[in-house]
């Protein structure tokens, strides 16, 4: 069965009442347009009611990278957007066609969806992730903690067996003063970058080669206001054992869920 | 510091808020993922890099509560997938 057209892919919403074409642009060079409903729009493109899905991992980049495009050829068509969430394909339901769907959905919605997008308005979101060597990090603590640095001398006087406890416990201590560190550092990092962001959202940490993810934190910032936020990462990025990552201005995919 | 935006760097950034982020409409209007395939993969990548961190004794607390968080909101955004 044919039913091309039966779904509708949204990339985005935007505060905006013209029907227009943004031109072949979406997942696989499909046409993308604006669905218009109270004041609002969806920025969508015509697809078969079936999600987007691959195996290849290739596929699903390229797929991402789309999305993504089409989102900021929006921001800067419209100011500001509401993104969606990857494979958000509205179809046909209730006797409804997809259309009809989303025109309801958008004045359903409408309220929250103004709100959303008046919270966001004029506002960026920046990527931050701090990381740090826990190596460097851990003969630093060594360095300044007398507890350790007298386990490491009695180490060296000791017998093998007894000298291989000696060191289990050194390295029981200094995994608690690393833990420890880490929290002290993420709490006195927090506060900093806090105070150069309208909102901050805390996402998973993930392992890097060599170095380890401290925090990863999404930021909204007042457009073309980052300077505090960028000296505050300049100054952590400084720091012996830490670099920092920053990205963005990224639409506010962070900032569209939960309760702002 | 200035922040960038090169695909090449920030491809991870890209995939972690196209996949795992941006509005969702209620279940009841899209067509869901067959056979659990992109969030699902990608959570799991996700996942385990954070327990790697747990291995390593850091910052067990706010992980905690980050966690217990982050799990509430897939598991809606779970359950919004297996309704329909």
């Amino acid at each position: 069965m044919n039913d091309n057209g039966h779904g509708r892919y949204v990339y985005c919403i935007a505060e905006a009442s013209e029907k227009l074409s943004l031109g072949g642009i979406g997942l696989d060079g499909n046409e993308v347009y604006t669905i218009p409903a109270e004041g609002l729009c969806a920025i969508v493109h015509n697809c078969p009611a079936q999600p987007y899905s691959s195996e290849n991992k290739e596929v699903v980049y390229s797929w991402v990278i789309s999305h993504q495009k089409v989102v900021e050829v929006a921001l800067d068509r419209f100011g500001t957007v509401l993104p969606m969430t990857f494979d958000t394909i509205i179809h046909n339901v209730d006797g409804g066609g997809a259309e009809d769907n989303i025109c309801r959905w958008l004045v359903d919605e409408g309220d929250e969806l103004k709100r959303k997008l008046g919270h966001l308005k004029d506002k960026e979101e920046y990527g931050v992730q701090v990381l740090w060597e826990p190596k460097a990090i851990a003969s630093m603590l060594a360095r300044n903690n007398p507890e350790i640095t007298e386990l490491e001398e009695e180490i060296k006087s000791k017998p093998k067996g007894l000298a291989y406890m000696y060191r289990q416990r050194l390295e029981k201590l200094l995994k608690e003063e690393v833990g420890k560190e880490s929290e002290r550092v993420f709490k006195d990092f927090y506060r900093r970058i806090e105070e150069c962001a309208v909102e901050i959202k805390v996402g998973h940490t993930k392992k890097e080669q060599d170095k380890q993810m401290l925090m990863n934190l999404s930021c909204l910032v007042p457009s073309g206001g980052t300077e505090p936020l960028a000296n505050e990462l300049e100054k952590i990025d400084n720091m012996d054992g830490f670099s920092v990552r920053f990205t963005g201005p990224w639409p506010p995919y962070s900032f569209v869920t939960g309760d702002q | 510091m200035e922040p960038t935006r090169e695909l090449h760097g920030t491809l991870s950034d890209l995939l972690d808020r196209v996949l795992d982020k941006g509005l969702v409409v209620s279940a009841d209007l899209i067509i869901t993922l067959s056979g659990i395939p992109l969030i699902a993969v990608n959570l799991k990548a996700t996942m385990a890099g954070m327990e790697t961190m747990l291995e390593h004794g850091l910052m067990r607390d706010w992980d905690e509560s980050i966690r217990s968080h982050e799990q509430e909101t897939r598991q809606s955004k779970a359950a919004l997938v297996a309704r329909n």
